[in-house]
């Protein structure tokens, strides 16, 4: 055989491996989308069949299934992971500035304090949290969930941002200086400007880890009104029993992922190369 | 009057004033929310906690109670073990394979590296967990596919407890597409002319992987390997959704997270959750310790003396 014989067949042997391999990571997802759109008696009795006609009534029923309707889950949840965000943005920016252009006393034990919290996990922390946040009557509210985010608790984005303006070139801050800028200008109007992709992946990440977050939630937030959209879909694991709600129960799921998957589409350059930089766990 | 402490202070201000104003938010988080509960939990570790009293001394028999008494804990810790050491280097190996198919197929690399990284993006969400509750149910797709293609009647993987938690295990490895991608950007770094000599010299496949790929590669994949079995311990949303909340069928899978949100928040044992807590950050520290002590003989650094 030709070497270039051999080489096509290899490339084709790699796509074929390839495609299946992608089937079988997406197949799972597209059972639960078709299955959303099928009336529940056909769900168990045909796996592989595309739906024949869209159905959207588990939609419909499934939106109202519980007390309160998912309008008001997904405020929620969009209200709490619209204010971490932000939190996170700031308060992250605000640190990592100082760590990474700032003179002071102290610096470096801060700067190795805030690495160690990398480390530790949220177990340590998980308990005693609770018993401040209950002292100051946050529990029921949405408060324990964001609060720490403008106190930037979340030292893995600081790390991120400190890397991203060590960076940027110092002459351009020492310019500023000359011309009589004072650190908050420098903050302002020109770290934060240069810095859009670092922000833009911060963002993203706290919005899907917000978002997803489900131990947040489940301590803190007792009452239906207040669930967020994980909250609601365990909610509904338990009230349908398993049995006869499995319709609603797939179009819920499938829907609670819509929000990640377009962040996704949008962003996904930046996600990737997020991750490929071994920044990023997930 | 530069002596005085007021001048000091002011002096002291002047330099690092505008430090600590930036500092202010984080330096109040990590006091208030991290070191302080560090500390606090430390203490409570040694009490009888149940929030409604306020906690009351009892040395180390929380501690007693972990080590010699409590089988739950015993089999939380042998599941939660079982879970790391199958599901990371699962993932890892399939990463690992499926990046290096991917590196070499030029077409389509960007469509197969978003498919694939997908799940991991998801994985972490409720509505996976409810998805794979249904996949690995008696009459899930799982199942149905088992029965339409070999004629067995599966078992219903996640109430039974021999299965259930390597239906969990499968949903670990099915999020390989982080390490995935890092394992990605670090084959990008092997200089090609390595393969082409080899190839050369007529070493096969198999030798060119043993000698070149995994020696250049080894940094990211101990950076992986340590990233993940840190994650996989810390393990909770699934396994509270696939068990219904309770680490079932017969606790097998009462992950070491589980067990301690349940001493936690539904046994109101707060100081042994505590304790729990400790406990799971040495045995973390312990694991990342034996990783970073083995690396020196199996991890080379580009610019290090071989």
């Amino acid at each position: 055989m030709s070497r270039r014989a051999r080489h096509t067949r290899t490339q084709v042997l790699r796509h074929i491996l390839l495609s299946c391999a992608a089937v079988l990571m997406l197949y799972p997802l597209l059972w639960m989308i078709m299955s959303s759109f099928k009336p529940d008696e056909l769900i168990f009795s045909e796996p592989a069949a595309l739906p024949t006609s869209l159905d959207l009534s588990s939609y419909f029923e499934g939106w109202t299934a519980l007390r309160t309707s998912f309008t008001t889950f997904y405020m929620n949840s969009f209200i709490i992971a619209a204010l971490a965000v932000i939190g996170n943005l700031m308060a992250c920016s605000l640190t990592a500035y100082a760590f990474a252009r700032l003179e002071f006393k102290g610096r470096k034990i801060w700067f190795a304090l805030m690495l160690g919290t990398l480390m530790l996990p949220y177990h340590v922390t998980l308990v005693p949290q609770y018993v401040l946040f209950l002292k100051f009557g946050w529990v029921n509210t949405f408060l324990p969930l964001i609060v720490p985010k403008f106190l930037a608790v979340d030292a893995f984005f600081i790390f991120l941002m400190v890397q991203f303006f060590r960076g940027i070139p110092r002459e351009i801050d020492e310019a500023a200086i000359m011309d009589g800028c004072g650190p908050w200008r420098i903050y302002w109007k020109i770290m934060l400007p240069l810095s859009t992709p670092v922000m833009a992946t911060a963002a993203i990440f706290s919005f899907i880890w917000t978002y997803d977050d489900f131990l947040g939630p489940l301590i803190y937030l007792n009452d239906i009104d207040s669930y967020t959209v994980p909250l609601a879909l365990r909610a509904f694991v338990d009230s349908s029993g398993g049995e006869s709600l499995y319709g609603e129960l797939f179009a819920m799921s499938t829907l609670s992922l819509v929000p990640v998957f377009i962040v996704f589409l949008a962003f996904q350059r930046l996600i990737i190369r997020g991750v490929a930089l071994g920044a990023l766990k997930r | 009057m530069p002596s005085t402490a007021s001048g000091r202070l002011s002096r002291f201000w002047q330099k690092n004033g505008a430090g600590y104003m930036f500092l202010l938010p984080w330096l109040i988080g990590f006091l208030g929310l991290t070191l302080g509960p560090t500390l606090a939990s430390f203490y409570l570790s040694f009490t009888d906690y149940d929030l409604l009293t306020s906690p009351r001394w009892s040395g180390l028999k929380n501690y007693e109670y972990a080590f010699l008494y409590d089988r739950r804990l015993g089999n939380a810790i042998e599941v939660t073990f079982t879970y790391v050491l199958w599901s990371v280097p699962l993932k890892l190996a399939v990463a690992l394979g499926l990046a290096m198919v991917l590196d070499r197929s030029v077409r389509g690399v960007s469509f197969y590296r978003a498919t694939f990284y997908l799940p991991s993006l998801l994985g972490a969400s409720v509505a996976i967990a409810v998805l794979w509750r249904q996949l690995f149910g008696a009459d899930g797709l799982v199942n149905q596919l088992l029965f339409m293609v070999t004629g067995i009647q599966g078992p219903a993987w996640v109430t039974h407890p021999d299965y259930a938690l390597s239906t969990l295990i499968v949903l670990a490895i099915w999020q390989f597409g982080s390490p995935m991608i890092i394992f990605l950007a670090g084959l990008r770094q092997v200089p090609q002319d390595l393969y082409e000599a080899a190839s050369m010299d007529g070493a096969s496949g198999w030798r060119q992987f043993r000698k070149i790929t995994l020696p250049l590669l080894a940094p990211v994949i101990f950076f992986n390997l340590v990233l993940q079995t840190i994650e996989a311990f810390k393990a909770f949303t699934q396994a509270y959704i696939v068990s219904g909340g309770t680490g079932g069928p017969v606790d097998s899978t009462l992950f070491y997270s589980l067990y301690l949100y349940e001493e936690a928040f539904a046994n109101f044992r707060m100081g042994y959750a505590s304790a729990l807590a400790w406990l799971l950050l040495v045995i973390i520290a312990i694991f990342t310790a034996i990783a970073f002590g083995t690396s020196k003989y199996w991890v080379y650094y580009e610019d290090e003396s071989r």
